[in-house]
């Protein structure tokens, strides 16, 4: 089980001055165990700021949100992140990042290669295993990143645009790479993104943030069959739910 | 032939290219009928007070001496930046206590220190190795310090996330990402202590390179000084790129400057 509540949270930037700016408002959200959740929004809506303050990089000046009824103050390897900036460490093997957790916990030298083994071949790098970072693709990064979080095990990732950065084949690429990591490891995923197709193609469920300040508008169940393929991405059902959102963005 | 090859051909080529046609317009000159060798010694006695030197026994002594001076000066230097600057970079407390005192001695050049060192310590072997320290420490610790700030903070937030304490992100993050500066602190040190030990020996010293070259002016041994100045030049050079192959096998992580 693992389970994220956020209750009443509501966040000030400068709470108390002149110029205090509130991003998010009164946010209510539960993320059910093992599902997978896109919170979608126009920039500056607050979603990015909503998932750090998940991993516990910011604290909310109001409100809490909880781990399995746990409070959460400050990071914790519970609770992995992939960012949207290339976090892969330049200095250490595509195999040192994948086993970088595991080593911070003093794990043998068997174990990490164990794990690097699993992880670098569930990523699609088997091959590149003692190559530096900067002789990767783009994408090929983003792999070491994702593989290096499911690696130390967390109960929840946290994904904030990771493939924002990305070209439009390489994205659904791993789009679908990510869809299939998430149902062998049935892990909590809670994904941030402002691209509606990516949203629905990805979510058991997403969560529309409205802009200034950030407010929970809409919450779209998507009932489409899993796996999901490529053709899905120009079904019928598909266009219909992202044009409902897309009007919903526009307001 | 690919163009990779051909550049760095024509680079060499052109490199000694500047060198002989530097060496030659001084040659030149030198056989000038009315040049004044005590003022332009020609090449070929500048290599004769290089034999003269070493078989006077002049030349390794004083190169001894200098070595050592550099090698304690720039030890102590750069292992109090590293400390300091580590120290600094990481922790604000430590920041507010030290920045203020480094800004403010930092714009004092370290030949500045030599009058006070004389007085406090006398003209003693201790006084040369702390100039040298002094100067390796200052040019070097700005680096470093500069190297921690500069840590990428997604490499932090990404190490954070994954459950590292403060010291293991100190220690695996922020050291390596903080090497490519490191290094640049370390051969700016290098350089420093070469010019802090000649001024110090030019002042006061019984031996070393700095006191063959004001051995040289005081009997008009203009050959002798410009053997050394090349030897200086020589010795500082091959650090230089001794440093740099050291700093290529550490750092083949970061993107290739060739």
């Amino acid at each position: 089980m693992s389970k994220i509540v956020v209750e009443k949270l509501s966040h000030t930037f400068g709470k108390g001055t002149d110029d205090a700016l509130t991003v998010l408002d009164d946010i209510n959200l539960s993320f059910e165990s093992g599902s997978f959740n896109v919170i979608v929004g126009t920039s500056g809506c607050g979603k990015s700021t909503l998932l750090k303050m998940m991993a516990g990089l910011y604290q909310p000046s109001d409100g809490k949100i909880t781990l399995d009824g746990e409070t959460i103050e400050g990071t914790g390897r519970k609770r992995g992140m992939v960012f949207q900036q290339d976090a892969v460490f330049p200095w250490m093997t595509v195999a040192r990042n994948i086993s970088y957790g595991p080593r911070l916990r003093g794990a043998s030298k068997k174990e990490c290669a164990e794990v690097e083994r699993k992880w670098i071949e569930l990523v699609g790098l088997t091959g590149f295993e003692n190559r530096w970072p900067r002789e990767l693709s783009g994408g090929m990064r983003k792999r070491v990143d994702i593989g290096r979080v499911y690696a130390n095990d967390p109960d929840v990732l946290l994904m904030d645009e990771p493939f924002g950065a990305l070209d439009a084949q390489t994205k659904e690429r791993m789009q679908t790479e990510l869809q299939e990591l998430w149902q062998v490891t049935g892990k909590t995923v809670i994904f941030v993104t402002h691209d509606l197709e990516e949203a629905i193609f990805l979510a058991d469920r997403v969560v529309v943030l409205s802009a200034r300040p950030g407010r929970v508008s809409h919450i779209e169940d998507i009932r489409l069959d899993r796996p999901r393929t490529n053709e899905i991405r120009l079904s019928e059902d598909l266009l219909a739910i992202k044009r409902r959102l897309w009007d919903l963005l526009e307001h | 032939m690919n163009s990779k090859l051909f550049q760095n051909w024509g680079r060499l080529v052109l490199g000694v290219l500047s060198i002989a046609v530097v060496l030659l317009s001084y040659t030149l000159v030198t056989i000038q009928p009315d040049n004044n060798p005590a003022l332009l010694p020609p090449i070929p006695d500048i290599i004769g007070a290089f034999f003269t030197n070493i078989t006077r026994g002049a030349l390794f002594d004083a190169l001894g001496a200098s070595l050592y001076r550099i090698s304690m000066g720039f030890l102590i230097g750069t292992s109090c930046a590293l400390i300091l600057g580590f120290l600094i970079g990481w922790y604000k407390t430590i920041e507010y206590i030290f920045d203020p005192l480094i800004e403010a001695v930092r714009p004092i050049p370290p030949l500045a220190y030599i009058p006070i060192v004389i007085i406090w310590f006398g003209i003693e072997e201790f006084s040369r190795v702390l100039l040298i320290s002094i100067a390796c420490f200052m040019v070097c610790v700005v680096n470093v310090i500069a190297g921690m700030k500069n840590v990428p903070k997604v490499y932090v937030d990404a190490a954070s996330t994954m459950g590292a304490t403060r010291f293991q992100i100190f220690r695996t993050v922020a050291i390596p990402a903080a090497t490519p500066f490191i290094f640049t602190g370390l051969r700016v040190a290098l350089a420093a202590a070469w010019t802090t030990l000649v001024a110090a020996e030019l002042i006061a010293a019984p031996n070393g390179l700095g006191f063959l070259l004001q051995e040289g002016r005081r009997y008009f041994l203009t050959d002798q000084v410009m053997m050394i100045i090349v030897i200086i030049g020589a010795c500082a050079f091959t650090m230089d790129r001794i440093f740099r192959i050291v700093q290529a096998r550490l750092t083949r992580w970061s993107e290739a400057r060739e």
